[in-house]
């Protein structure tokens, strides 16, 4: 279960979200500039609410009224931000096991065999493709063994034909990792395909939240 | 002969003097790039100090400093360390003096450093440490040695601030510089020339190879970059 | 070259300035007695001395590139024969002024024990400061009367040379040497230092300060007014009081 219930204001801009996530996977639907990316930054660490709780399972890594503020580097988010950003200085190999935590038992073979990276993990990152980024740099977020995984529009960068290919190493991230997956897109058919629970924002505001089959459909405006 | 034994002299202690600059320069280059504070520009001004006082004035204040009359050169003084008139006055100075140059050279290169980087290394589980070192200062590894190498090269050429507080004496604090101006002013001019012949060569190498280097700061961090709109990182 | 230039200045120098006005290079150790005697002079009636302090060998090479001084007053005979020998002043003009006596200085805990050039072996006397005994007539003297005292080997390795005397004094000083072989006339100036001993008998060198009117001087009669008046009973006054010996003269 993930909580997010709270507040931030950046300049005319103010992001108000209060909301209990407990599907496998939630995406984040809605225009550029609604403040998806943000809801992410705020999970992650990387921006400050202004006010509020932020809570991943028993953990609470944000809580205004408490002080309570995790630094980035102890929240255990698995993030994979939309320009990707591999370690051009390392080759893949060592970009996956960047995040790896001592004691933690996932064991690279299986995170590249499921990603199907074991062929790439000796090349140098610049010698990747656009699809094979995206993976390594899942499987780099996997590796650190994280507790919710961030996905920023992974799919926006990527064309149809890889789309489809990329989607199933998605599902079976979602099927046999079971971490809670939050993912922001702008795509219909994405969220149709993957996800359970839609959030959509607009503004800064969500304007509706349900399960995916209903909540497309309804395309509430915001008043 | 003389000459061979001033110029191992200098050019040993020059190095001594880049290896100590490091880490407090790092730290500052790290701090002025990365870092927002209220004394940040009150910082970044006394580090540029010597660059821009006249080095006598630097060489004065250090020798104030460390004299047994200051509150500084009495507690050397009771941990029995002589600095004034030794070779640790020498690397001292060569320190003060290079300091900020490699400061500058570092701090831009750090400043070239997508944040990005550093940002998912964060989310990856590194701290801030580990972060500096596995991530910020191998991509910024080019602009970092080549201020170290200015930095050397300064301290190679470093006369005013040496001559105040640590003297021209011979085969103890006399460096190639100070070498010079001891010699003209005894009326030894040929053995002047030379060591002016050996003090630009050895500048000339030094400032060539640290060119060669800036010039390579652009380029790796950028064209490795997966392109895409950028991530709101910052709203 | 810098002879042109030097000429250039010089004759822009005269052109702006309306009173006639001397320029005396003096060794270093001459500098207040002879900033004392420099506006007496012009008070009763003569020109405007200016200085130009230094050590003696820099004024030497300075007046033999050129440089547009009237008068030279060395601390040594050494560095006023280079001055002769290159022509750059007029022999016949040549006088010997005062005398001098060496001095050793020493921070204040220690004076006390140093009596004698012996007394500067001391394990306690880290570091002495003498100005460059190559060169530099205080730093000339001092190394013969260390080396007539038999003690210069010993004390080579904490002789720590500086540019001149008074870098000397200030060494010890600010207490970053414990002791200096100064002049006796450089004791008095000294802040914190403190006399240890006058150097006398037969190790002490035999020190003469010679005065001399340079070759190129444009105002030579004006500067040799001014020298006279170095010689004259007033100025020796002044040269006593800062502990100089004033050598021949007349009233």
């Amino acid at each position: 279960m993930i909580l997010l219930d709270f507040t931030l204001h950046q300049g005319a801009f103010t992001l108000d979200v209060h909301e209990r996530l407990e599907s496998r996977v939630t995406a984040l639907f809605g225009h550029s500039g609604a403040g998806k990316t943000t809801v992410l930054d705020s999970i992650a660490g990387l921006r400050t609410p202004s006010s509020g709780t932020i809570a991943v399972g028993e953990r609470v890594l944000f809580a205004s009224d408490r002080r309570v503020n995790v630094p980035v580097y102890e929240r255990h988010v698995g993030y994979v931000t939309q320009d990707v950003a591999l370690f051009p200085h390392m080759n893949t190999r060592h970009n996956v096991l960047y995040g790896r935590r001592r004691g933690e038992r996932l064991a690279l073979e299986s995170v590249a065999a499921m990603l199907e990276i074991d062929a790439l993990l000796d090349r140098r990152v610049s010698q990747l493709s656009g699809g094979e980024r995206q993976r390594v740099a899942l499987a780099r977020a996997l590796m650190s063994a994280p507790e919710v995984l961030l996905l920023d529009e992974p799919l926006a960068a990527v064309d149809l034909e890889l789309r489809r290919r990329i989607l199933p190493y998605l599902e079976r991230v979602r099927d046999e990792l079971g971490v809670p997956i939050i993912y922001v897109t702008h795509d219909r058919a994405e969220v149709h395909a993957f996800a359970d629970h839609v959030i959509r924002l607009d503004r800064g505001r969500v304007v509706a939240s349900g399960l995916a089959s209903e909540t497309l459909e309804s395309l509430i405006p915001n008043p | 002969m003389e000459l061979w034994r001033i110029t191992y002299f200098t050019v040993l202690t020059a190095a001594g003097a880049t290896v100590l600059m490091l880490p407090p320069g790092l730290l500052l280059a790290w701090l002025l790039a990365r870092r927002e504070f209220r004394i940040r520009v009150v910082l970044d001004t006394i580090v540029s100090l010597p660059l821009v006082m006249p080095p006598v004035a630097t060489g004065l204040i250090l020798l104030l400093l460390c004299s047994p009359r200051s509150a500084i050169g009495r507690l050397l003084e009771a941990a029995g360390l002589e600095i004034v008139f030794t070779w640790k006055a020498v690397v001292l100075a060569m320190t003060v003096m290079g300091l900020p140059l490699f400061v500058r050279t570092a701090r831009a290169g750090i400043e070239q450093v997508d944040r990005r980087y550093e940002a998912v290394a964060a989310t990856l589980g590194a701290t801030p440490l580990r972060v500096f070192f596995t991530i910020t200062l191998p991509l910024a590894f080019p602009a970092v040695l080549a201020g170290a190498v200015l930095g050397f090269a300064r301290a190679l050429g470093e006369f005013g601030a040496t001559i105040m507080i640590a003297g021209s004496i011979p085969g103890v604090t006399r460096t190639l510089a100070v070498a010079i101006y001891s010699y003209t002013e005894t009326g030894r001019d040929r053995e002047a020339a030379l060591i002016v012949g050996v003090s630009a060569s050895i500048a000339f190498a030094a400032l060539w190879l640290s060119n060669r280097l800036a010039a390579r700061v652009a380029t790796p961090t950028r064209k490795e970059r997966a392109s895409g709109t950028p991530a709101g990182l910052h709203g | 070259m810098p002879r042109v230039l030097m000429a250039l200045w010089v004759g822009l120098g005269v052109a702006a300035v309306a009173p006639t006005e001397v320029l005396v290079s003096a060794a270093i150790s001459l500098t207040d007695a002879l900033e004392e005697l420099g506006p007496m002079h012009t008070a009763s009636g003569g020109a405007t001395i200016r200085f130009n302090f230094a050590a003696s060998n820099v004024l030497a090479r300075q007046i033999v590139n050129g440089a547009p001084a009237d008068v030279f007053i060395s601390a040594d005979e050494a560095q006023m024969q280079v001055a002769e020998k290159a022509g750059a002043v007029i022999g016949s003009t040549r006088v010997d002024l005062l005398g001098n006596r060496l001095a050793v200085l020493a921070t204040a805990s220690l004076a006390g024990r140093i009596k004698d050039a012996r007394s500067l072996l001391q394990p306690d006397v880290r570091r002495i400061a003498i100005a460059d005994p190559d060169a530099v007539p205080a730093g000339v003297y001092a190394r013969q009367y260390l080396q007539a005292a038999r003690v210069w080997d010993e004390a080579r390795t904490r002789v720590v040379p500086v540019g001149n005397v008074r870098a000397a004094v200030a060494a010890v000083d600010g207490g970053n040497v414990q002791a200096a072989v100064v002049y006796e006339s450089d004791a008095t100036t000294a802040r914190n230092a403190v006399l240890a001993f006058v150097v006398s008998g037969p190790e002490a060198p035999k020190i003469v300060y010679p005065a001399a009117i340079v070759t190129a001087s444009q105002h030579r009669a004006d500067a040799e007014r001014f020298l006279q008046f170095l010689r004259s009973a007033r100025a020796r006054e002044v040269f006593t009081k800062h502990r100089f010996v004033p050598l021949g003269g007349f009233d």
